[in-house]
């Protein structure tokens, strides 16, 4: 009973959706309005259901297939949190037309267990299953747009990348189970640490898990998928999908590269790696050209959704400086800068969003003038872009600085002068898109009536505060991301 | 003594600010809301200047030390804090932030179109320089200076001229990568010390002399690099030539009043920064590249002086009077003399209000006439004899080009002797290079004059009336002429509090 009582709001998630499918088979017509409104009372209830277990941590359920603990318990809170603000951003879209909300609604709930699952997943084979489960959720997302070409394409391509990433996966454990004979990351661990491996083995094992997580995480060499998928799939839903997928790359991320690659170190918030082979080398030099290559795609597109997509490939890369440095300020930045990003991604797709329904573009050139026209929109725009980037003073600038300070730390001085290069390069490209905004206010054409201005600006709000309040109090969600660290089995 | 005076300093514009995004939109000429927001907007600045003035008049005198002190930890995990003080080094500055800002929203009182937006971003540009120039902890003024940025970006973006998308393009990238040379700079201070710390008083002293780091091979001195770094990630904010485009670009398309608070209070904070943090963190580093600085000084004074002989708009004339004055700034500050440091931190608060007096007087012909040249394409007058017509509007810009042209009397007098005096001991070339830009300019400020204010009206001007200043303008450029007039005729409390703070500077420069 107890383990139940653990695994209760991925059990609400559960029933919740069982509701939402049976909801759809049943209401017809304007009742479907409820639909979005039960959806966000299931969520809210996963939500507080989440808070409360954070009594019991840490502690291992079902034979130790699953850990409730402090990073489990945290990624729980942003995928339910995502998933809420995802399902009120496509409430106000077009894009999500009002008779196909059910199902909108039943595949974020779907996601939003497989990423529940796969946060607090500690047995490999769980992890994979979890993982495959989101991935198969995500690209029905993505293709969501059925009768447009660019979201059938973004659905088959990210299909692809991540039925590759599976297979890689896959191989991976299967390597790894033949050494250790165990599914559990922590038996998994310990034998390792035991048997003496030889080096080319551990650096196949790695390379085949660490490509699977960097397609997950868009990292490269892996990142291609993410501006088609992100531009075809409709606009609310790339939000959640560039959320959800990286999230979820970096919560197994933790786990695993840390839970099993590296152990605790001598100094107290320190790891060191097992064996003699230097894996976070490697993970520098990928994380340094996803910084570059993204930053530079970023500053070619001439689609503003492509950007946003190219500056998630260059935040990937900076995310990426948390894991290398094997120390807890570097993974609680992590956290940190997770936190900012969810508001921030979610606020960029939203407004992009709002473009695309009166433009029925997101061309740079057509969104020519629109800081006249529509200019909370655009401010929001500009704050939610610099705040992502981390330009300095915006929130997302003390997550980058975090980073930066974390790598700094460990006299990785060429990779913070990389990050501070690309960081500088991402600003460029929003100053692009910044400058076509102010463009010329007289080519735009007279937008439609303004039907929803007031829930919009409310729920811009509603985003911009808690970015703005972790920014402010930068010092009390680091301590909760490092007291989320304190609490994690490992 | 514990007071808050610099937090409601800071915090009244930022509440005004936010005030004007949600007082109820009015839609006529004289809403009810429209008048509302304007008197908020005001009354936040005026508020945050009572209290700067206040803190200024309260300073004891004969003290080097830092007075005023706030400090509260705010990131506790980095040691980061917010720290406020004031001492010598910034109380001209605060009064500078403190009589410039009430003006420009005051001038902005009858824009057409968006004047909300315009105050809104004024106010917030108030507060993030109030807290770059009170900050004690390098990390808190980073944040601060590289918040100014972003109100300037709107400020040329919505409401500037033709050319206004790519003066704001500019500005923003030039800000972006000077910011990101800054933030290169923090953090290899930050890194190279144990305990690690932000804090301006920690790192004071010669703390980071003989540090050194690893880069790709080469061992480099931290000193050095970091103050390189500074020096150059400043300058991308402030007109140092060969950097200025933007800055004159910028000068032609934005508002006027926007460019008042970009030349004349911005580039006087930049250039506070770049000695607060030369002096007291680098003061080895800072004598091994005085000569340089007193170069780079003197370059933008010449090229400055040259340019501004060419210019035929009133616009482009206030960005090279910019260069120049900023030009001499930087001889003084290089001279690391006491009468030269002296008055180059005395410049910066009379270089702002000399400009800023130029800038208005310079935003009330525009408004009249539409125009800010005075020959036009084909070397034809036109403007000339408003004199005749706006007589306070002439007295008032003889004021402010008397105390950029340094005449006795007046502010520029004060600082730009000093100044003069204090380049002696670096070399005696420096005071001919110096007297001899004074007369040039003493060349193209008359020139100026002469075509815009004396003489015959041109055709256009005679037909139209031109107005005289209203009420309200005079209203507010009373108090700007009053303290040129002050700043030239009585600097002796100003200087007695700047001096032992310099002296205390100095000695642990040389």
């Amino acid at each position: 009973m107890r383990e139940f009582v653990l695994i209760l709001p991925e059990v609400i998630l559960a029933v919740t959706l069982a509701f939402v499918v049976v909801a759809e088979l049943t209401y017809h017509g304007e009742q479907l309005r409820f639909v979005t409104v039960s959806t966000l009372l299931g969520l809210v209830a996963a939500f507080v259901q989440t808070f409360t277990t954070y009594r019991h941590v840490p502690v291992a359920v079902f034979s130790g297939a699953v850990s409730i603990d402090g990073v489990s318990l945290f990624f729980k809170l942003l995928s339910i949190a995502l998933a809420g603000l995802s399902i009120v951003a496509a409430s106000h879209s077009e894009e999500i037309p009002p008779g196909r909300r059910t199902e909108f609604s039943a595949l974020v709930l779907a996601a939003t267990l497989a990423m529940c699952l796969a946060a607090s997943a500690s047995d490999m084979l769980l992890i994979f299953l979890s993982l495959q489960l989101l991935n198969i959720v995500v690209f029905f997302i993505a293709g969501y747009g059925k009768r447009s070409l660019f979201s059938i394409e973004a659905g088959v391509k990210y299909l692809i990348f991540s039925g590759v990433a599976g297979v890689l996966l896959l191989y991976g454990l299967a390597v790894l189970f033949s050494i250790t004979h165990s599914l559990n990351i922590y038996e998994a661990h310990r034998a390792f640490m035991v048997a003496s491996v030889p080096r080319t083995q551990v650096l196949i094992i790695f390379m085949l898990i660490f490509l699977s997580l960097g397609s997950q995480v868009a990292g490269f060499p892996m990142y291609l998928w993410a501006p088609d998928v992100l531009e075809g799939a409709p606009t609310p839903a790339s939000g959640f999908i560039v959320v959800a997928t990286r999230m979820t790359g970096f919560a197994i991320a933790i786990r695993f590269l840390i839970g099993v690659f590296a152990q605790s170190s001598l100094t107290n918030g320190n790891w060191e790696i097992v064996g003699d082979f230097n894996w976070p080398t490697i993970v520098a030099v990928v994380s340094g050209i996803t910084m570059l290559v993204g930053s530079f795609l970023a500053l070619r597109q001439n689609r503003a959704k492509r950007m946003v997509g190219c500056l998630a490939i260059t935040q990937s890369g900076f995310l990426l400086l948390g894991i290398l440095v094997l120390d807890q300020v570097g993974v609680a930045a992590l956290l940190y800068n997770l936190v900012i990003e969810l508001f921030a991604f979610v606020g960029i797709f939203y407004i992009l969003s709002y473009f695309y329904e009166q433009l029925h573009s997101d061309n740079l050139n057509d969104l020519r003038g629109m800081l006249n026209q529509s200019v909370p929109e655009c401010i929001c725009l500009v704050l939610f872009l610099l705040c992502l980037v981390g330009m300095p003073p915006a929130p997302g600038f003390i997550g980058k600085f975090t980073l930066i300070g974390a790598i700094v730390r460990h006299q990785w001085w060429g990779l913070a002068t990389l990050a501070i290069l690309s960081s500088a390069l991402s600003t460029v490209a929003i100053a692009r898109l910044a400058f076509h905004l102010i463009g010329d206010a007289t080519l735009l054409k007279k937008f439609q009536s303004e039907s929803r201005s007031f829930e919009r600006k409310a729920f811009l709000v509603v985003l911009l505060v808690p970015m703005l309040l972790a920014g402010l109090f930068a010092n009390s969600v680091l301590n909760w991301a490092g007291k989320s660290l304190s609490y994690i089995l490992w | 003594m514990e007071n808050h005076l610099i937090s409601l300093m800071l915090v009244a514009p930022f509440v005004g600010a936010v005030l004007q995004a949600l007082l109820p939109a009015g839609t006529g000429a004289r809403t009810f809301g429209r008048s509302t927001a304007r008197l908020v907007a005001l009354g936040a600045s005026l508020i945050s200047s009572l209290a700067g003035a206040a803190l200024v008049f309260s300073m004891q005198t004969h003290t080097a030390d830092l007075q005023m002190i706030e400090s509260h930890p705010w990131i506790g995990a980095y040691s980061i804090q917010y720290a406020m003080g004031m001492d010598g080094l910034n109380a001209p500055l605060v009064l500078l932030l403190s009589i410039l800002f009430p003006i420009l929203i005051a001038a902005e009182w009858d824009r057409p179109r968006g004047e909300r937006g315009v105050h809104g971003l004024f106010l917030i540009l108030q507060a993030a320089l109030v807290g770059a120039v009170c900050a004690q902890d390098i990390f808190l003024q980073f944040f601060f200076w590289t918040l100014s940025a972003l109100p300037f970006y709107f400020l040329v973006g919505v409401w500037g001229g033709k050319r206004r998308e790519s003066a704001a393009f500019r500005l923003v990238v030039t800000s972006a990568i000077g910011n990101a040379l800054l933030l290169a700079a923090l953090i290899l201070i930050y890194h190279s010390i144990e305990p690690h710390s932000f804090l301006i008083q920690d790192l004071a002293g010669g703390k980071l002399v003989g540090k050194t780091f690893d880069f790709l091979g080469y061992t480099l001195s931290v000193p050095s690099v970091a103050f390189i770094l500074i020096g150059a990630g400043l300058a991308l904010r402030i007109p140092i030539w060969p950097v200025h485009g933007w800055f004159t670009l910028v000068s032609e398309e934005a508002p006027m009043t926007v460019v008042v608070a970009l030349s004349a209070i911005t580039v006087p904070v930049g250039a506070y920064i770049f000695q607060r943090l030369g002096y007291s963190l680098f003061p080895a580093t800072f004598l091994h590249f005085a000569p340089a600085i007193v170069v780079v000084g003197a370059v933008n004074l010449v090229i400055g002086t040259i340019c501004a002989i060419a210019q035929r708009d009133l616009r482009t004339l206030l960005a090279y009077i910019c260069l120049v004055q900023l030009g001499l700034v930087l001889v003084g500050m290089g001279s690391l003399s006491s009468p030269g440091t002296v008055g180059a931190i005395y410049l910066q608060l009379v270089m702002g209000l000399g400009i800023a007096g130029f800038g208005i007087f310079a935003n009330s012909i525009l408004q009249r006439t539409g125009m800010s040249w005075f020959f036009d394409e084909e070397g034809k007058r036109t403007l000339g004899g408003v004199a005749l017509q706006a007589p306070a509007l002439a007295t008032v810009a003889a004021l402010a080009v008397a105390s950029l042209l340094g005449v006795p009397g007046f502010g520029g007098f004060v600082g730009s002797t000093l100044v003069v005096i204090g380049s002696y001991s670096v070399s005696p070339g420096m005071v001919v290079l110096a007297c001899v830009a004074t007369l040039l300019s003493g060349y193209y400020l008359f020139t100026m004059y002469r075509n815009v204010f004396l003489g015959e009206a041109s055709s256009e001007l005679s037909s139209a009336k031109f107005q005289d200043l209203t009420f309200g303008e005079r209203a507010y450029l009373l108090p700007l002429v009053g303290c040129l007039l002050f700043f030239g005729l009585y600097p002796k409390p100003l200087i007695e509090l700047v001096r032992p703070t310099v002296l205390t500077l100095l000695s642990t420069i040389k």
